[in-house]
């Protein structure tokens, strides 16, 4: 029997995974993107490299910007750190923290920083930013309603809106799984997932091609440790998305049961692994499908949209 | 540290009060029951003849799955029967017919494999999407509000169905083509038949033939009455059959 952790550690361990592993799945995912389109691509550990060499360079503000411009990336990514403590990273029971705030509760945060990022990116004047910020908070409010019917469906199937929860209704029994109601959101979560990361087919993710950018035109001003913030930032996001749709919606085990030192270690390699892989099919839709064009985004949100509500409908009916 | 113990108690006592998992049958027969009605929904957006049509074999591909499905749980020999031969009528022969009917028809750049569609749509497709959710909300309610229960499948299929006659109105309506109109049709046929296997499974079998029959017919005619408004007005669009010809 291995010795128990402390369960204050482990909660510490929840954002620390995160914080340590994002960049490396970011950089898994160009990988296997640049490998599927006959490139050698980058290494994995390229973002860590990156965000070493941003964290040494010197950080410039725009003439006439405020205190708001160099807050929102430390605000950000304080939101970013945040939200691991709500949210089952590595355990299948709740911690202390994990109960300080439901779904809803960790979806505010995460939108919170992603206002601090445009209120930033409006404070430095540049007409990209600018455009960033704006597409970013429209489509946003287009994504909203698929993210609110994902939660009525969560609601609905286990009567709390407590990400643990659902977690272990999945884990309970195969009628779970596959009943219509669980697989919609799911469906419909992943696709806001692409939306809300940047990934085709909503957005080029590494393009440089200003027209088509939403999130990525937002940092277009930052530099040195404040841009290494946003991006290490996004980073996070991704993998924190990732972690509620793994260990929440579609394969919620491996997750460690005792705070014991090996499940613990396990659970870290368990999550790092599935995010990994999960990040292999997105490079794989990255490099099947073409980007939308920017008025076809409502379609695509209509799509995901259409997902969700068949969700809460089936449930209704009794045959969810 | 007994908090930390209550917490997983917490989340399974809650979990006691909340809506109950279907049985694995009936949640994977309800899930090809969504998948029909999510491929009615791809057709109402689709962009090109080919994908459309392969849309509609996809769906009657699904429903011949529920098919299969009612027939091993009821042990009903003629359903196996029907399934082989909705399978062979709807998503062999008569997609095949229409793509042969319909070659080289509205064929983009001169490629008879392509056949566009696109922007036939008489709202914006995201509206179209919502409208048809609004409708199909209709049909789910209505439907389940009378209460009917079935024994073979899940009153979830039932709502689907007519959810499903419902969009592909919508999808007839909507859309100003000549061939999204013959496959609205089509598959409207689909949702009928859906509604018969919920409602009455042990339909006979000679009843259900005529029909399949039928629909081979229907394709038949409309792929003749599609290529002749095309050899007329030289498009697949019906805006051209508004004003009268003396």
């Amino acid at each position: 029997m291995s010795p128990a952790l402390p369960i204050l550690l482990v909660q510490l361990l929840q954002v620390v995974t995160i914080a340590a592993a994002a960049p490396g799945v970011s950089g898994v995912i160009s990988r296997v993107e640049a490998r599927l389109q006959g490139r050698t691509g980058p290494r994995v550990l390229q973002p860590y490299y990156d965000l070493g060499k941003l964290f040494r360079k010197e950080a410039l503000a725009p003439i006439g910007s405020s205190w708001v411009f160099l807050a929102a990336p430390v605000a950000a990514i304080t939101c970013y750190l945040t939200v691991p403590l709500l949210i089952p990273v590595l355990t299948t029971f709740g911690l202390p923290l994990g109960y300080m705030g439901d779904i809803l509760g960790g979806g505010f945060i995460l939108s919170l920083a992603s206002f601090v990022v445009a209120v930033a990116a409006l404070d430095t004047g540049s007409p990209y930013a600018q455009l960033g910020a704006s597409r970013a908070k429209t489509f946003g409010a287009i994504t909203e309603p698929v993210v609110l019917f994902v939660v009525f469906t969560v609601a609905l199937v286990t009567g709390t809106d407590l990400p643990y929860a659902l977690a272990a209704t999945v884990r309970s029994s195969v009628g779970q799984i596959i009943r219509p109601a669980h697989l919609l959101a799911a469906a419909a979560l992943f696709m806001v997932i692409l939306y809300e990361t940047g990934r085709i087919p909503v957005e080029t993710h590494s393009g440089t091609n200003e027209f088509g950018m939403i999130e990525e035109a937002r940092p277009f001003e930052h530099s040195g440790p404040y841009f290494a913030l946003l991006t290490w930032g996004s980073a996070m996001k991704q993998l924190i998305l990732f972690t509620i749709l793994i260990n929440v919606f579609v394969a919620p085990w491996g997750l460690a049961a005792t705070p014991s030192l090996v499940s613990v270690l396990l659970a870290i390699a368990a999550l790092i692994g599935k995010a990994a892989l999960l990040g292999v099919v997105v490079a794989v839709i990255d490099n099947s499908f073409g980007k939308l064009r920017l008025f076809k985004i409502t379609e695509f949100a209509a799509g995901a949209f259409l997902l969700a509500v068949l969700g809460v409908f089936t449930l209704y009916l009794g045959g969810g | 540290m007994s908090g930390i113990v209550a917490a997983p108690v917490l989340a399974s006592t809650v979990l006691a009060s909340t809506v109950a998992a279907p049985s694995a049958l009936a949640g994977g027969a309800s899930v090809v029951a969504v998948g029909v009605l999510l491929a009615e929904f791809g057709m109402l957006r689709q962009a090109l003849l080919r994908d459309q049509v392969r849309l509609y074999a996809v769906q009657s591909a699904l429903l011949s799955v529920l098919c299969i499905v009612v027939a091993a749980t009821r042990h009903l020999p003629d359903v196996y029967a029907l399934a082989a031969l909705s399978f062979a009528l709807k998503v062999v022969i008569v997609p095949v017919v229409l793509r042969r009917m319909l070659r080289g028809i509205g064929a983009i750049g001169g490629d008879p494999r392509w056949s566009d569609i696109a922007g036939s749509h008489a709202l914006s497709v995201a509206s179209a999407v919502l409208i048809a959710i609004a409708v199909a909300a209709l049909g789910f309610f209505t439907v389940a509000a009378l209460g009917l229960r079935s024994p073979v499948l899940p009153a979830t299929a039932l709502s689907i169905s007519v959810a499903v006659i419902l969009v592909a109105f919508v999808l007839m309506i909507v859309r100003r083509d000549v061939i999204s109109q013959a496959i609205g049709f089509l598959s409207l046929e689909n949702g009928v038949s859906l509604t018969a296997l919920v409602v009455a499974a042990g339909l006979p079998l000679i009843l259900e033939i005529a029909f399949l029959f039928d629909l081979l017919v229907v394709a038949v005619v409309f792929g003749l009455l599609i290529r002749v408004h095309h050899g007329r007005a030289d498009s697949l669009s019906t805006a051209e059959l508004t004003s009268l010809k003396g």
